[in-house]
């Protein structure tokens, strides 16, 4: 304990808020956890914790108004509660420890509340916030796991498996959402405001509701800060760390009401501004970026984009190939193929949207190979044929799937194509041709 | 969790701060956790980020979806082929 009492004084005498979160850090070895928990025993933590920080150099000054140092002590006695519980965790339960950890952000927050907690200490609400939420979940899959060795059924009528399954991490969402309306609802001026913590803790809360798949609760935080950003420092202001990270999240959610157009501007935002070596983080980045990219620009990843990833390769690269060679029963067979992985990863929807790509691909192509028409005079620029037969359409696409499609569907994809713009021209029906533009009848890909 | 940094082979070595090391998790874990991560350091300089280290700009890392580039004598064939196999099990 004493270490702690010199790096809190320590850190109360620079106004280092990442030093003083680091005393509050669970993440301790063993040993370093069994030295905090010998230093005192539940009858005497608070008088031993409160001479520590009374006796050492910042206290012995009085720098450190009382009922300040008051609200410092019970937080290090909750702290040094958890030790021990996290110290039993492996005989005992994650619960206990997140209750425990729940006690020490609770009296954090209070700190903040009532005791005058200055705003420079507000790294050690990103700690403790931060391990909450890894103690919930360590709790919800211990819980989990017992759960389904019980061999006793339960036949409660409002017996609800998935709110069970994510109990803590439920109420460790609420927990944060204080802390973020704290940070939020902080009036003093702006360079001493708790307003600077206020994208670190919104990060925390979307990975919070993306883990209890229920991301559309990230709107009322995206609501929040918009609602209030007139009087918050700009997001640019902030680390790198929490822009990228921000800007993660904020992309991806507009991915998923697909908004394409403004995803991909936080996603493309996100990857120029990550840090080079995160590969991790620029693997999550680009899975929805290449979509958004198909949808919005029809534009496709390049073999040395995806070369760091993998798994990315094996996502995207086959569907990619077909796309662009306008094979559609293979891009149906690739799509399938992943199908679980696409679906976990929420891109499956966006991607099967690509057929539309494909397919255009696939016309374009008998539309070149219908090759020119002769010139009617001569030193005239040679014009395409224009005029193409739905059966030709017909057979390309049966080409490939050895299945024939009636006409009328094929019409009917035809008039898809030209609808959503990927083909300019009209369908003769009555004559069973396709009159396609002389000007672009496959709009910005140079035919 | 790897601790050998990966420098990425076009950042000249002077980029790479000793703190700023990639943690990579065994491909295993990729199942349950599929997470962003945090960054191992908070804030970096602009020559770090990807912008600043990525292969010459980012053109040339997004491609047009279409391609010409095959023969489209090949394609017209097998087409005309098609159309008379699509023809013959019409009028039957």
């Amino acid at each position: 304990m004493d270490a702690i009492f010199d790096d809190f004084s320590q850190a109360q005498k620079q106004c280092d808020g990442n030093l003083l979160s680091q005393t509050l850090s669970p993440a301790l070895s063993n040993e370093e956890l069994r030295a905090i928990w010998r230093t005192c025993n539940a009858y005497d933590v608070k008088s031993v914790v409160k001479r520590g920080l009374q006796t050492s150099e910042i206290g012995k000054k009085g720098a450190i108004p009382k009922e300040e140092l008051q609200c410092w002590t019970e937080l290090y006695a909750a702290y040094w509660k958890s030790a021990g519980e996290l110290l039993a965790s492996s005989q005992a339960s994650w619960t206990k420890v997140y209750e425990d950890w729940k006690e020490v952000l609770s009296i954090l927050i209070r700190g903040y509340m009532s005791c005058g907690f200055e705003s420079w200490t507000i790294p050690c609400l990103f700690v403790t916030g931060k391990y909450l939420r890894e103690f919930a979940i360590k709790a919800d899959a211990e819980r989990g796991s017992s759960l389904d060795n019980a061999a006793e059924p339960n036949f409660q009528d409002d017996f609800d498996p998935e709110a069970q399954k994510n109990h803590c991490l439920e109420d460790c969402a609420r927990q944060l959402n204080r802390v973020f309306n704290l940070c939020l609802s902080d009036r003093a001026p702006l360079e001493s405001s708790r307003k600077w913590g206020i994208y670190h803790v919104a990060n925390l809360l979307f990975k919070t509701y993306f883990k209890l798949n229920s991301a559309s609760l990230s709107k009322n935080i995206l609501k929040a800060l918009s609602a209030g950003r007139g009087d918050m420092p700009p997001l640019e202001a902030f680390p790198k760390s929490q822009q990228v990270t921000f800007k993660y999240y904020e992309g991806v959610l507009r991915f998923l009401e697909e908004d394409y157009v403004q995803a991909e501007k936080f996603l493309t935002e996100a990857w120029s501004m990550c840090h080079n070596n995160a590969l991790k983080n620029k693997e999550l980045i680009l899975t929805y970026l290449v979509p958004c990219h198909l949808l919005t620009t029809h534009t496709l990843p390049s073999k040395k984009l995806l070369e760091p990833y993998p798994r990315l390769q094996k996502l995207f690269l086959p569907l990619s190939q077909h796309i662009r060679k306008g094979e559609l029963h293979q891009f149906d067979i690739a799509l399938q193929e992943n199908e679980d992985e696409l679906v976990k990863r929420r891109i499956y929807l966006t991607l099967e949207r690509g057929r539309d790509i494909a397919l255009r691909n696939l016309l374009r192509k008998v539309f070149v190979a219908g090759g020119f028409e002769p010139p009617k005079t001569e030193g005239d620029k040679p014009v395409r044929r224009t005029r193409v037969p739905v059966a030709e359409f017909a057979a390309a696409i049966s080409l490939g799937s050895q299945e024939t499609l009636d006409n009328d569907e094929v019409e009917c994809l035809l008039a898809n194509m030209i609808y959503k713009n990927l083909m300019k021209g009209y369908i003769a029906r009555e004559r069973g041709i396709v009159v396609l533009s002389k000007s672009g009848a496959f709009p910005g890909t140079g035919v | 969790m790897a601790s050998a940094a990966t420098k990425d082979d076009k950042a000249p070595a002077s980029n790479s701060k000793p703190e700023a090391v990639t943690e990579q998790k065994p491909a295993a874990a990729l199942e349950e956790d599929d997470e962003f991560e945090d960054f191992p350091v908070d804030d970096w300089a602009a020559e770090d980020t990807e912008a600043a280290n990525g292969s010459e700009g980012t053109q040339h890392l997004w491609e047009e979806s279409w391609d010409d580039d095959d023969t489209s004598d090949d394609f017209s064939n097998q087409l005309r082929e098609e159309l008379k196999k699509v023809e013959a099990s019409k009028k039957r």
